[in-house]
């Protein structure tokens, strides 16, 4: 009977009703949304980007072609594209090649100079854009994070040592290392996006190792982390269960402003050396191909700047809101 | 601190050498290529006969150690070997070249300052005003729009709406090179459009940086007590609070100082600035190993030194910093 009568039974429902409720997702949006309105305008260009991939897979999947394309290519014709991009238009009453012809109700951003529409020619550069952008990150962010973790995580010789070779890294220049990268490439036959996005991976390996290295310094000398090894956890198993997810909100930062910075590198690639990547729809080759008539066709040229400037300041903006939700403390540059 | 010089000196070495390592390495990833570039133009009979000679000349037939060991001592003598194309000496070529990048760089960084530190100051002390949303406004499009694409509407809007009207194309980009001890005049008209960009854009960075560390100055106790002594804001944000908030300024400014050299590819690409980006990015596409070899290696030895030295004059500007 008396433990009976002990159970609090009564208190608490009065507990939970001086908590504040929790906020649902449509709140926090819109609280992100008031607090941030560049980071939510950026957020906004990056879903119109990602929607601008999508499209209806082919119906035969198979296996990625990878040697000259990366994952994401598969997917089929992009539905906001109006035309297919490789179609040519001609003028109906002349019956000529429809050359840079202005913005119209049929051609949105017009035409480029073999009757292309520019506006399909956007949207599937788009994917490469982005598909390239990740594979990129992909792999900096894997491999930074495996140096960034053991060279932080044990100090000593090992971390000078590994250090001083990633100042070596960072000391060349980063546009030339890629131009130089993807010039040489003995690995395939001709010009490779997959080769294209390795290349922008490695150089991005540096700046991702010290942003981690970063973390995981000051995340050692943690209690929870000296408790687990007084438990005898190995040293692999800390770094993976105790260390490692100190770094996820750092990760998502990368990923964000890192997209910003490959995209805009991958462009600055096509831009001055387009015969070292492949000819699929590119907004930095479309750049560089049009900027020699920019002053009698400018719209070409305006549409591609405007796609990558804009991807660019979306991911920037988005990645600079996400950070400070997520951590104020990875300030970098 | 004198210690600390040396110690970083040393590291330096080690890093220099871990870079000249990268260098040979990457070179011979591909040397059925190199053999080929050099064989270009050989008069003699079969085409196993020419890549033969070259192969023999660049040393590739001998032991990797052996090559290791030439190519060390032959840095060690700055003898980068000659150009395959122009069969110049390359260390003369990158003399030559080294001049208008840099003077594009130090003029982008002196663009850079005067235009981010008043209105690094101005968005600090005039916070939430619409003045500094503007500048921050105007700062983040900077940071967003590459230089290169604000290059090309630029270009696009001078030969549009000013060509040959009224700034006699001062934006634009031009065929023929006139140096600075030539003709100054021509030769900052050329430099205008490029300096002014990459200063805008560089310029965004260090405002932003300037802006938050001003903003926290501004909140210390010492500043406080200046406002209460009755000083003038003037005094007090120039003297007080500036001087302060400029320390890790520097830090920025002196990452700037360490691309100088390389930092402009693009910027010399479309301007037609005969510079070492410029450069860098012919050689490559022309297959001059030679050349490569050589521009990576300057370009690597500017920048770790030039960090270096950014580092000691933080350490003599801020007596707080005392490097153990």
């Amino acid at each position: 009977m008396y433990q009976e009568q002990a159970q609090p039974s009564l208190a608490l429902p009065e507990a939970e009703a001086m908590l504040p409720r929790r906020p649902s997702v449509l709140e926090n949006i819109l609280r992100f949304i008031r607090r941030k309105p560049l980071g939510a305008f950026g957020m906004l260009v990056v879903f119109f980007l990602i929607a601008m991939t999508l499209g209806t897979p082919k119906a035969e999947f198979g296996m990625p072609s990878l040697p000259s394309r990366p994952i994401g290519f598969e997917l089929g014709e992009p539905w906001m594209g109006r035309y297919d991009p490789d179609e040519t238009f001609q003028n109906e009453a002349t019956g000529r090649t429809l050359q840079y012809a202005s913005p119209s109700a049929d051609h949105w951003f017009g035409t480029d100079k073999s009757g292309h529409d520019i506006w399909s020619l956007i949207v599937s550069g788009a994917r490469r854009s982005l598909f390239v952008g990740l594979w990129a990150l992909a792999v900096a962010t894997l491999l930074g994070t495996i140096i960034g973790v053991v060279s932080g995580y044990f100090g000593g010789w090992a971390d000078t040592g590994t250090q001083r070779l990633m100042d070596a890294l960072q000391s060349f220049p980063p546009l030339i290392t890629l131009i130089l990268i993807v010039t040489i490439n003995p690995f395939t036959e001709g010009p490779s996006l997959t080769i294209a996005a390795f290349a922008l991976g490695f150089v991005g390996i540096t700046s991702v190792q010290r942003i981690v290295r970063g973390v995981v310094l000051s995340a050692r000398e943690q209690p929870y982390v000296e408790a687990a090894r007084v438990l005898g956890a190995t040293n692999g198993r800390i770094m993976v269960y105790h260390i490692l997810p100190n770094i996820t909100a750092a990760i998502i930062v990368i990923f964000s402003i890192g997209l910003g910075s490959v995209i805009l590198a991958e462009a600055a690639l096509a831009f001055i050396v387009p015969e070292q990547v492949p000819r699929d729809p590119s907004w930095g080759i479309i750049l560089s191909e049009e900027r020699a008539v920019i002053v009698d066709h400018p719209w070409p040229g305006i549409f591609s700047a405007s796609a990558i400037a804009l991807a660019v300041l979306g991911f920037n903006l988005a990645g600079d809101a996400l950070r400070d939700v997520l951590d104020p403390r990875l300030r970098v540059g | 601190m004198q210690q600390y010089i040396l110690r970083r000196s040393l590291l330096n070495v080690v890093v220099l050498l871990l870079v000249a390592t990268m260098v040979f390495l990457v070179l011979r990833i591909d040397p059925d290529n190199v053999i080929r570039n050099r064989a270009q133009g050989c008069q003699m009979d079969t085409y196993e006969e020419c890549t033969r000679v070259a192969k023999q000349e660049l040393g590739l037939d001998q032991p990797l150690y052996e090559q290791y060991v030439d190519y060390m001592s032959d840095i060690a003598r700055l003898d980068f070997g000659k150009s395959f194309y122009t069969k110049e000496s390359v260390i003369n070529q990158i003399k030559d070249r080294a001049g208008p990048s840099i003077e594009l760089g130090l003029l982008q960084i002196i663009v850079a300052l005067v235009v981010a530190l008043p209105v690094g100051v101005i968005s600090a002390i005039r916070q939430d005003t619409w003045m500094d949303y503007i500048l921050r406004f105007v700062a983040i499009a900077f940071l967003g729009i590459p230089v290169f694409i604000m290059a090309v509407f630029v270009i696009l809007a001078t030969a549009r709406f000013a060509g040959g009207t009224f700034l006699p194309d001062w934006f634009g980009p031009d065929t023929v090179w006139t140096d600075f001890f030539d003709d100054p005049v021509e030769n900052m008209r050329r430099m205008t459009g490029p300096a002014v960009l990459g200063g805008l854009g560089t310029g965004a960075i260090i405002m932003r940086f300037l802006r938050s560390q001003m903003l926290e100055v501004l909140r210390q106790d010492y500043v406080r007590t200046a406002w209460s002594k009755g000083l003038r804001e003037r005094v007090i944000v120039m003297r007080h609070a500036l001087k302060n908030a400029l320390i890790p300024v520097l830090t920025v400014v002196g990452l700037l100082l360490g691309a100088i050299v390389s930092g402009n590819v693009i910027l010399e690409t479309l301007y037609n600035i005969p510079g070492i980006g410029f450069f860098a990015v012919n050689s490559i596409r022309q297959g001059d190993y030679p050349l490569v070899q050589g521009l990576v290696l300057v370009v690597a030895v500017s920048l770790v030194f030039v960090n270096l030295m950014v580092d000691v004059a933080y350490a003599w500007l801020d007596p707080r910093i005392r490097y153990s």
